[in-house]
């Protein structure tokens, strides 16, 4: 999902910039860690750099990567998972090549701020109307949110790149569908890992997922003896 | 004694690796819709920077083994990048 240079105009590089640092502004201002995240920061910034490097086959001869956004986003939070990403996004740009520097500002809104915030959004959204109480209803919900991320995020790429006309002359109505029903399909893979990584956790480190701005709202983790490990 | 964070980085670095050595030799081959829908149009990239490492290659080293040494030390670089970036964030959110 990493779009290179030479894809993009002008009139889509500059607001995915400017949107992009107003959103990376906020996240260094607002975000707060604790103890617990610090180390799986880098743990997770590590883990998703390494799960981009695996191409899954998809649909007709096309290949599709893990973005992490859901698990960043949370686990981290908006803030601190977009600021993961987004270390992750520009070293492989400028170390590798992979994704272009013009377009990196839409690549990091779209896997770094779309790709983390829509989840986390979902996820509050179904906690409150559901009230989260069981290991079942976590894991629908978690899946539900992973699998947005990744479809919302191929959206993005999509409208960046119908808006990028004369580069992309097929436009939107091609350009959206085209990415949003191929990576669906990964987004199915996405929402398994992301449920698998959090079932992890919740087993062997409830403290760190307590801890967590968006998981830590679940009423499971109100009862502190619970949790601590 | 292993502390329990301690513990979680090696599992989660091991995993990570293991990411790393299936990319490299397994799920190597990459086609995303966004490269067919290019090909398709004929659009062309066009880098305006070369990177040191291209396409997750060494120059002159351009097998797997070159891709997996990279792969393995980026992924530790970035669990120091990452890892460096959340203390700093740490401290200044407790400098408030």
């Amino acid at each position: 999902m990493h779009i290179p240079d030479g894809f993009l105009t002008i009139n889509v590089i500059i607001p995915t910039f400017i949107i992009t640092l107003i959103f990376l502004a906020i996240s260094i201002k607002k975000v707060k860690l604790t103890d617990q995240q610090v180390p799986i920061m880098g743990l997770l910034t590590a883990l998703f750099f390494a799960a981009m490097m695996m191409n899954y086959p998809i649909v007709g001869g096309t290949t599709a990567h893990l973005l992490g956004g859901a698990t960043l986003g949370l686990i981290l939070g908006p803030f601190a998972g977009g600021i993961s990403m987004t270390i992750i996004l520009v070293l492989q740009a400028f170390l590798f090549g992979d994704g272009g520097l013009t377009a990196l500002g839409a690549n990091i809104l779209n896997m770094g701020v779309i790709g983390i915030v829509v989840p986390c959004a979902v996820f509050l959204v179904m906690n409150k109307a559901l009230k989260i109480k069981t290991t079942a209803a976590l894991f629908v919900t978690v899946f539900v949110a992973a699998f947005l991320s990744d479809v919302t995020a191929a959206v993005a790429a999509g409208v960046e790149l119908g808006l990028s006309q004369p580069v992309f002359q097929y436009g939107l109505s091609v350009a959206v569908p085209a990415m949003a029903i191929n990576h669906s399909i990964m987004g199915v893979a996405e929402a398994f890992v992301t449920v698998v990584i959090i079932g992890t956790l919740l087993k062997l480190r409830p403290d760190v997922l307590a801890k967590s701005p968006i998981l830590g709202k679940l009423s499971m983790f109100n009862k502190k003896d619970e949790v601590e490990a | 004694m292993v502390s329990k964070n301690q513990k979680t980085i090696i599992i989660g670095l091991g995993i990570s690796l293991i990411f790393v050595l299936l990319g490299v030799f397994v799920f190597s081959y990459a086609m995303e819709t966004l490269d067919v829908k290019a090909e398709e149009l004929g659009a062309e990239e066009n880098p305006i920077y070369e990177p040191p490492l291209p396409d997750y290659t060494i120059p002159g080293w351009e097998d797997e083994w070159g891709t997996l040494l990279l792969g393995v030390a980026s992924t530790l670089l970035l669990f120091v990048a990452g890892l460096a970036a959340a203390m700093v964030l740490k401290k200044k959110s407790k400098s408030k």
